[in-house]
């Protein structure tokens, strides 16, 4: 029994960082319908500034959260603008966008190669193998932390989105962009500030895997597919979803090893993905449109 | 419908496209020594392996180097220059083979230096065995390259098995010190690759030797691990002894920051070769890796006399730094390679690879001799170098006993009780 809450506990702590992949590539889906396969490329851009500001600069990684996200809703904006605005809407578009974006992320990776080479690198503060006790059991001060700012960030998402103006203007247009634009939204402004949010997502989400990880160029590819199988679990566009989504796969995942070897661990979220577009499209508790 | 795109750029990424190969005829160089002998290599020079294939890099050149300052290589009594033509796969699988293919096909290279990882050493090597030309790598470990019945495919990294039997022989003597409870617990973790395959083999089969050992987890786990709690767990409910994991260095950070987070702590803790370089101690600080136990095919440690001294002196006049065993191996590689075409005395492949076959050299290597034994496929088969990290930073040799400058110390002083 005691073995099962650990885990559990481990499973939650899990979700959060889960979580906090996911958002960013839930948001920009949800109001966009664009999937940014650049996503797993700004989570790596973010590790590495996170470990730049703490090795030149000694900032804690959790402080450079806030520096880290500004600067990544820039460059998201940025993409919107130069990029992302060009492709065309709806069906036809879809596969343009995803070649762009993919083509976008490998220019990153690439360029993270040319600065940084292929070297693993880690950012390792005083607290790294900190521990906190939980019902007994001894947890990684980290994965606590992260966990509580992904909570943090889901709810001023949440917040945002139903208590804002310009939160209630992109739920509006996300139901129907013409329709907001009729009654006077800028829907082009929303999009551009929708994809800034999503970006400064990655962002956090990076700075988060870096207290976590060791990473190189490469990484990124692992989280961008868990982050879209979090998105179809949850419901495409639903961030309340998204967390559940997360818990659920972190859930499977750390829960499989009592059924499958551990090396198919990482396997089984893909497998709950297949039976989940296959049973239950619309995802496990989300519905198509963002709320 | 964007899941069936993204999966399908996803395949994209990651699948690479087999090349299509076809055998030529062997040389028709037999009996005339030319007046340069070119050696064709890849390596990862960028990519995700680029510092590793720049170490490699480095132990090829000086051996190039060494060989040219002295006037050449002897072939049938003329003195010959060697070339190294040496191209960068990028760390991509079809790369290496593709430019195998066309430094074998159309460069017409004497004979090939091999690539740095299994993965890659493994592709590449069926091009050298389809092209029927001698291949010498020092960056494939995997048993499995070894043991699919090629003849012209030779590598001088000892197999993984024996970085597992090594560790173990210490762990032995300490146990038949008393100092660890027998039969001893052990967990074995490891990743799901033919390294880690190998290395499980090895703790097995020792196991199964001594009956002193008794496994009470075998778990594997797939690279890149975000979360290795529920391993963890049942290591410490299986109250393991010895927790013996294989694992690259990002999973050995991540999984290693999740046991020291959650208060584990073994009698003795390996994570196969990971535990010395610089890194580790970097992400994990000293107390993190304390004991750590660990094994590599060389150390500059064991080089204070004879052939050692003169490699590690020479590398570090040309580069400035010491060697590490990426160097030494592929150091090895190339002057096997250059033994064998001598005592071949000719650049007719069939006779180098029958060379390589019969060599049997001094070497910077443990054990102090090298050899491809044709039992083990061309694999040549040394004892690992066992060390120990210590509080001080320092990390000495404890094991094979003749090159030891440590004892070692077991159980780890840094658990309670």
């Amino acid at each position: 029994m005691g073995q099962v809450l650990a885990l559990a506990i481990s499973a939650v702590l899990l979700a959060g960082f889960y979580a906090s992949m996911a958002y960013g590539l839930g948001l920009i889906y949800g109001v966009l319908r664009v999937v940014n396969l650049a996503h797993g490329g700004m989570i790596m851009a973010a590790a590495y500034l996170s470990w730049v500001l703490f090795t030149r600069f000694s900032i804690d990684p959790y402080l450079a959260i806030p520096v880290v996200m500004v600067v990544f809703f820039f460059v998201g904006v940025a993409m919107y603008k130069g990029l992302v605005r060009h492709l065309p809407r709806g069906a036809a578009g879809g596969v343009q966008s995803l070649l762009l974006l993919f083509g976008v992320w490998l220019v990153i990776r690439n360029i993270a190669y040319l600065l940084f080479t292929g070297d693993d690198q880690a950012v390792r503060t005083s607290y790294s193998t900190a521990s906190v006790p939980i019902f007994g059991n001894s947890y990684s001060l980290n994965r606590v932390l992260v966990f509580v700012i992904s909570l943090v960030a889901v709810s001023v998402l949440q917040l945002w989105l139903s208590r804002t103006y310009t939160g209630k203007a992109v739920r509006a247009v996300t139901e129907n962009s013409d329709s907001s634009t009729l009654v006077g939204i800028d829907v082009e402004r929303l999009y551009a500030l929708t994809f800034g949010v999503g970006t400064a997502l990655a962002g956090l989400a990076g700075v988060l895997a870096s207290t976590l990880f060791a990473f190189n160029p490469s990484f990124g590819s692992g989280e961008l597919l868990k982050s879209f199988v979090i998105i179809v679990l949850g419901g495409l566009g639903s961030v309340v979803g998204i967390g559940i989504g997360a818990l659920v796969l972190s859930f499977a995942e750390v829960f499989a090893i009592y059924a499958v070897p551990s090396y198919l661990t990482a396997a089984v979220g893909f497998v709950l993905l297949v039976v989940v577009l296959v049973v239950r499209p619309s995802g496990l508790f989300g519905s198509k449109v963002l709320r | 419908m964007q899941v069936a795109a993204l999966t399908a750029v996803s395949a994209m990424v990651v699948a690479g496209c087999a090349p299509s190969q076809s055998s030529s005829d062997t040389s028709k160089d037999a009996g005339t020594v030319p007046d340069k002998i070119v050696i064709g290599s890849t390596l990862p020079l960028t990519g995700a392996e680029s510092k590793t294939g720049g170490r490699y890099k480095q132990g090829y050149e000086l051996a190039f180097d060494e060989i040219n300052k002295a006037g050449g290589l002897e072939v049938n009594g003329k003195k010959v220059k060697v070339e190294l033509k040496l191209l960068d796969d990028t760390s991509d699988q079809a790369k290496a083979v593709n430019l195998a293919q066309r430094l074998i096909t159309s460069d017409k290279v004497n004979a090939f230096l091999g690539t740095y990882s299994t993965s890659l050493v493994e592709a590449q090597s069926t091009v050298a065995e389809q092209n029927k030309i001698p291949y010498v790598n020092g960056g494939g470990a995997a048993t499995s390259i070894y043991t699919k019945g090629y003849k012209w495919i030779f590598g001088t990294l000892a197999p993984v098995e024996n970085l597992a039997t090594n560790e173990m022989e210490w762990i032995d003597e300490q146990q038949k010190a008393g100092k660890l409870p027998k039969p001893a617990k052990v967990a074995i973790v490891w990743e799901n690759t033919s390294h880690g395959k190998d290395f499980r083999k090895g703790i097995q089969e020792f196991a199964k030797k001594t009956g002193s050992y008794q496994v009470v987890v075998d778990e594997s786990f797939a690279l890149d691990g975000t979360d290795f709690s529920a391993v963890l767990n049942k290591v410490e409910a299986a109250k393991a002894d010895l927790f013996m994991v294989d694992a690259h260095l990002p999973d050995f950070i991540t999984m290693h920051r999740q046991y020291l987070s959650s208060g584990m702590c073994n009698k003795i803790e390996t994570y196969g070769a990971r535990g010395t370089e610089a890194d580790a101690k970097k992400a994990l600080g000293q107390k993190g890796v304390d004991y750590i136990l660990s094994a590599v095919w060389w150390n500059k440690q064991l080089g204070d006399k004879g052939l050692n001294k003169k490699f590690v002196d020479s590398f570090t006049g040309k580069y400035g730094k010491a060697p590490e065993w990426y160097q030494a191996v592929s150091y090895e590689a190339a002057r096997s390679l250059f033994t064998a075409i001598t005592n071949a005395k000719s650049v007719d492949k069939t006779k180098v690879r029958d060379a390589l076959s019969a060599i049997d050299i001094d070497s910077i290597l443990p054990g102090g001799k090298l050899s491809f034994p044709a039992d083990k496929g061309g694999q040549a088969s040394y004892p690992f170098v066992v060390q120990q990290n210590l509080p001080d930073g320092s990390s000495p040799i404890v094991y094979p006993a003749d090159v030891a400058n440590g004892r070692g110390t077991a159980p780890n002083p840094g658990c309670k009780g």
